[in-house]
């Protein structure tokens, strides 16, 4: 206690509380800098990081040797060669492998139709001796997110299916799932595993889906996607035995596709965190679904393997072995997975951060925003103002204005795009209208004769920070990753004052308006325009559930709208300046 | 003999029908008793062999017994006389006499019948049970309480006889099924000990997802007069008849009585068994599945295959194969007490095509009908030949199917989807569902919905629940318990859902292994005038049926977290007791007087002059 008073004495002293108040502004832009920091920094630094470990015990990934080989080798060459045949024939090929299906002891196969999704095949081997109650997922859809034909992914997965249908081990059902693509049909097809569908086989535990394009036989490395949607991220312990059964293999993981997956040094970890980064923010959005997404929010562990390459040194029952290996793994769990981590980020395949040690970098952000908000309403002549003044009501009316304008933006804006299919040219011109918009808000000073008192400027700028430090905070736990690319594109934002000149703030404002910011880091991530960029968001809302959209409205447009309108101000430059003179004086 | 000989017979004779309408399966009577002083043995047992679709093979070991007479009123029981058992088990009785149960149904069932390619349930689905362990009792009672009481005790003497959990089946698993007259035929003819005061309770309890396996078997096989010694019983082991697509173990005791009030127990005991007959034949040349070798890969030579391709055929369908390679050992002969020989039979449509062969030493015989009598006292193996397994005979079709899940994910509720499809062209059936849901289940019958797929009916929807019987549940005491009559309109699927509550438990209600989530009791099913046979009567008139289990997640606490949550409170109570009582121990002065004070202190004037020496010194 004494410490803590002789601490407070001193710094009463030396009067560091008023240098504190009147540093906000560059404490809050600090924070910032040490947010960024210890992301791009601190974080892939050694020591930061820690080796995966497996925290069920159950699991005993590679444990048992691995069958899947020899001659079914020759079987998955006798599926594949019959699949190039009808594969692209959409209209038969469910029907055919259905039939192939049932041929095979303890199969029950249905079809679930949707004519705007695509229609689905699924099949359930169900476990001989299980209690039926749980199963895991095998998928295979037809066509990978590139648009490529799944021809080897399908073949094994059926071949995988007969060789699983013969072994008495099973504790779990296998469901066998080809639906036509791997995002808005396999997603459609889980909802209706939980809703609509006759044939069930039990809760889904876990889910790998198979994504292997061509007719190769060989393997030079797999890449491994475990990236959900809305923040989701599959336990780190099937990420765990995903990566160790891979390797057991002798094969390289390649962690959300990165290039460059042999090096570990701080330039490789680094760029495997922000890949991993980007694909958990831009889920959904910009990035192609891989297929494991679609599992999302079911409380289902999904990850998605792909092959790459067609060198060697592993060939097709690799890929196949990979498969019965985790799902030997999975299958000797008694419990859910609720051990290990579900919020984690991934520095190498077998290096992690937990999220206790990455969450500070969007805090500090997060709270340099709350900074900002208390700058704005101590650092100003009108501090002294009682809390019920008018002002305040105002700004807090207004701030339910933005709410409610922004929240019927979201919903009209999601009418009015993508309601004519994909077509480019309307997106494009949807898009720039949208824009153009944010470019004549970003000016209304300039354009209108639109002006509002300073004090209640202040206001505006208060609680719009205020609302957005919540937001992101809210945000940063269910998606850690989306939380921290708004904060970093929105700060701009913060730096809005009156002493700034006109140009410079219409700058700040035009660059951390939410859609215009949204379109120019994607296009430069994309290294092309993204006019598609509004359409794919509401799109992964209606067909994927992904909120990114409504987060980007709602929880970022709001703010910005409301401190766009304190800018409509003439008067505040000249009060400032009287009040910094006076401060200093 | 304590009874005149005129009477015995008449009894007897009176035994001997009733054995008659109740094995209505089997094509003997019990027993055959010539004269009165002879000893009865009413034991009877058989193996019956049916081909099913896919090569598998179901196999029923029925073993039925009977025990001597007794009287079923009390008061006129003669202390002095004594109890005499030949075959029946001489556990079973005091249970069921101390508790007054004079029906008793136990079920150990496990796996999945796949009743669209297997056709109906044996028996009618009389006597198998959901997955896990079912149990019901009819017992004589004066109110719910006295049978609750009596049911415990005999739930708790079965657990022990069993190896079972049964004990685990407390009030707040027990229900009191209302539509009894579908679940039992002929209630009035069950004779009562005292019917003025008393009246009759019908119970039914179960544990889904009962492990099952060997410890369950023997206790089964340990009610049989000769054990697994002799008979079509020695074939009973547990490794085989658990290594299973299905498997159905139960126990049926009956009280049947003559009008003057003596009674005996009938006792029917079926284990029953579904095999893969491949799967066995290769498991058994390498128990581990590995890849087969090139020459033995069957392809289908109508498509692309060379010596790296292989377009895989189904199982092959020529077949032969003996007994013993399905249950690894021989029938040890005819069974030693029994007055009828032990019968292995084989049903099969097509007599040509499946051949069932006595091996008795190194000859095979045969008979007409695939029926045998074991008449030999040497080990016994059979032999069975099919040119095309896939012509069975061909079971009746079940009259509806049944397919239950969970809907919904969050972690406060969640719904249950029940849908009856009726395949028949034209009949509409009449079905009663039962369900007991655990109390932690909460069902809203507001959210009550239901919907078909043909459009014709839908608005009719209405009328398809003729009849509902619903009993709330009481938080830890009393399960839900929903009963409703529908009409399923033929043709037609109807798909019934409701939503439910998940509400938290109390931090020590959750069982081991808490984050499995927690095993839902499968549904039941009663379908009434299915058959198109009129004839049928009582039992065989109703096909009873089960659906999958199901597995509930609750919100679960990390059990670890108690252990966080004292620490992070004894740390906070520690730091606001440090500052209380540093408020109570402390004077309150001016930041003046304490510098003040302060510079008067002894170590500060020590060190005051400790400097002044050092400046001195300089």
């Amino acid at each position: 206690m004494s410490l803590l008073e002789k601490l407070h004495r001193r710094a009463a002293n030396s009067g560091l509380i008023t240098k504190a108040i009147t540093s906000l502004p560059k404490l809050s832009k600090l924070f910032t800098i040490v947010g960024i920091l210890w992301l791009c920094v601190y974080l892939p630094a050694e020591g930061n990081f820690r080796n995966t470990y497996f925290s069920e015990n159950a699991l005993m990934p590679n444990q048992a040797y691995s069958y899947f080989r020899e001659t079914e080798w020759n079987i998955v060459r006798g599926y594949r060669s019959e699949i190039t045949k009808i594969i692209n024939d959409t209209d038969i090929r469910n029907t055919v492998v259905s039939d192939w299906l049932n041929d095979i002891v303890g199969v029950k196969t249905a079809i679930h139709h949707n004519s705007r999704y695509g229609d689905t095949l699924y099949g359930i081997l169900n476990a001989q001796r299980g209690d039926g109650t749980e199963a895991m997922v095998l998928a295979a859809p037809w066509q990978n997110s590139e648009g490529d034909l799944n021809t080897s992914g399908v073949s094994v997965a059926i071949a995988l299916l007969r060789f699983f249908s013969r072994w008495p081990v099973w504790s779990k059902n296998i469901i066998l799932v080809l639906s036509d693509n791997s995002n808005v049909a396999l997603r459609n097809w889980v909802e209706a595993y939980h809703t609509s569908l006759d044939l069930t086989g039990g809760s889904i535990e876990a889910s790998i889906v198979l994504d292997y394009p061509g007719t190769s036989d060989y393997i030079d490395f797999i890449e491994l996607y475990y990236t959900g949607l809305n923040g989701d991220l599959p336990n780190l312990d099937l990420v765990n035995v995903a990566v160790s059964v891979i390797e057991h293999e002798g094969l390289k993981v390649s962690l959300n596709g990165i290039k460059n997956f042999q090096a570990r040094d701080f330039q490789a970890r680094l760029e495997t965190l922000l890949l991993g980064v980007e694909k958990m923010a831009l889920a959904g959005v910009g990035e192609p679904i891989m297929g494991h997404e679609c599992f999302s929010g079911w409380r289902i562990q999904s990850v998605t393997v792909k092959a790459k390459g067609d060198k060697g040194p592993a060939d097709v029952t690799t890929f196949g072995r990979i498969v019965e290996a985790s799902f030997r793994s999975v299958n000797n769990l008694l419990e859910k997975f609720h051990q290990s981590f579900f919020f984690y980020i991934l520095l190498a395949p077998k290096w992690f951060i937990s999220i206790a040690s990455y969450l500070p970098a969007a805090i500090f952000i997060s709270i340099s925003y709350a900074l900002a908000s208390l700058n704005a309403i101590v650092n100003n002549e009108f501090s002294s103002l009682p809390m019920s003044s008018t002002h305040n009501i105002q700004a807090l009316l207004l701030l339910g204005c933005c709410l409610i304008f922004t929240f019927v933006l979201s919903r009209g804006f999601s009418l009015v795009i993508c309601n004519r299919g994909n077509e480019h040219t309307y997106n494009a011109l949807m898009t720039s209208v949208l824009l153009g918009s944010q470019l004549f808000l970003s000016n209304l000073k300039s354009l209108t004769k639109l002006i509002i008192k300073p004090e209640l400027g202040y206001r505006l700028k208060c609680f719009a920070y205020l609302f957005f430090s919540v937001v992101l905070t809210s945000l940063l736990v269910l998606n850690f990753s989306l939380s921290y690319v708004i904060s970093i594109l929105a700060f701009p934002m913060t730096l809005l004052v009156s002493s700034n000149s006109i140009l410079k703030n219409k700058v700040f404002l035009i660059i951390s308006n939410p859609f215009i910011s949204t379109f120019i880091a994607t296009s430069l991530i994309k290294n092309t325009l993204q006019w598609n960029i509004f359409c794919q968001l509401v799109e992964a809302w209606k067909d994927l559930g992904c909120f990114t959209w409504f987060v980007i409205c709602i929880g970022w447009y709001t703010p910005w709208l409301m401190v766009a309108l304190s800018d409509c101000n003439e008067t505040l430059n000249k009060i400032e300046h009287k009040s910094n003179i006076n401060k200093q004086e | 003999m304590v009874f005149p000989a005129t009477k015995l017979i008449t009894l007897v004779a009176l035994c001997v029908i009733v054995f008659i309408d109740i094995c209505l399966a089997s094509p003997s009577s019990l027993v055959g008793i010539e004269s009165q002083n002879e000893i009865k043995y009413p034991f009877e047992e058989k193996l019956t062999l049916e081909p099913l679709p896919n090569n598998f093979l179901f196999a029923s070991f029925q073993f039925l017994l009977a025990s001597n007479d007794f009287l079923i009123n009390k008061k006129n029981i003669d202390p002095s006389k004594f109890t005499h058992y030949t075959v029946f088990p001489k556990s079973i009785s005091p249970i069921l006499e101390q508790t007054d149960t004079k029906k008793l149904s136990l079920r150990f069932t496990h796996g999945l019948w796949d009743s669209k390619s297997w056709g109906k349930l044996p028996h009618n689905g009389y006597n198998s049970g959901g997955s896990g362990v079912e149990i019901w009792g009819l017992i004589e009672a004066r109110n719910n309480t006295d049978a609750m009481s009596k049911w415990n005790q005999l739930t708790n003497q079965l657990s022990g006889l069993f190896c079972a959990s049964i004990d685990f089946i407390d009030s707040s698993k027990t229900t009191f099924p209302s539509n009894s007259d579908v679940f039992l035929n002929n209630l009035e003819s069950i004779p009562m000990t005292d019917p003025l005061e008393n009246s009759l309770f019908l119970m039914r309890g179960s544990l889904a997802n009962e492990p099952i396996c060997t410890e369950n078997l023997t206790p089964f096989i340990k009610l049989l007069p000769n054990r697994e010694k002799s008979g079509i019983a020695s074939l009973l082991d547990g490794h085989k008849v658990f290594d299973s697509f299905w498997n159905s173990m139960s126990l049926e005791v009956d009280t049947i009585c003559s009008d003057d009030g003596i009674c005996h127990y009938v006792l029917e005991i079926l284990v029953e068994t579904v095999l893969n007959v491949p799967q066995l034949l290769s498991r058994n040349k390498n128990p581990i599945p590995k890849p087969s070798t090139s020459d033995e890969l069957r392809c289908d030579r109508s498509k692309n295959t060379d010596e790296v391709q292989c377009f895989p055929l189904p199982e092959k369908s020529n077949y032969d194969y003996h007994l013993s390679d399905l249950f690894g050992k021989k029938v040890n002969g005819n069974n030693l007490l029994s007055e009828t020989y032990s019968k292995v039979c084989m049903v099969s449509a097509s007599a040509e095509n499946w051949k069932i062969f006595i091996k008795i030493g190194d000859d095979y015989f045969s008979t007409s009908d695939n029926c045998y009598n074991l008449n030999v006292d040497s080990p016994i193996d059979f032999f069975i030949e099919t040119e095309d397994s896939s012509d069975v005979s061909v079971r009746e079709h079940a009259p509806v199917h049944v397919s239950r899940s969970l809907t919904g994910y969050s972690q406060d509720r969640g719904g249950l989807r029940i849908s009856f499809w009726n395949p028949s062209v034209d009949k509409n059936i009449d079905v009663v569902y039962f369900e007991s849901l655990p109390w932690f289940m909460q069902p809203y019958l507001s959210s009550l919905s239901l919907e078909s797929d043909a459009n014709t009916i839908n608005d009719e929807l209405g009328e398809i629940i003729k009849d509902t019987y619903f009993l709330p549940a009481i938080d830890r005491k009393r399960p839900s318990h929903i009963e409703f009559q529908l009409n399923v309109p033929a043709n037609t699927t109807i798909t019934m859902s409701y939503q439910f509550d998940k509400p938290l438990l109390k931090y020590a209600e959750y069982p081991p292994d808490a984050n499995h989530g927690f095993e839902i009791e499968s549904a039941f099913i009663a379908v009434k005038g299915w058959s198109s046979d009129s004839h049928k009567k009582g039992r065989e008139e109703i096909y009873f049926l089960r659906t999958p289990t199901l597995l509930l997640s609750l919100s679960t606490p990390d059990f670890s977290m108690p252990y966080n949550v004292i620490i992070l409170t004894s740390t906070v109570m520690a730091m606001i007791f440090g500052m209380i009582f540093n408020m109570m121990t402390k004077r309150f002065i001016t930041v003046q007087k304490a510098d003040e004070i302060a510079s008067k202190s002894k170590i500060r004037q020590l060190v005051g002059k400790l400097k002044n020496l050092k400046r001195v010194a300089s």
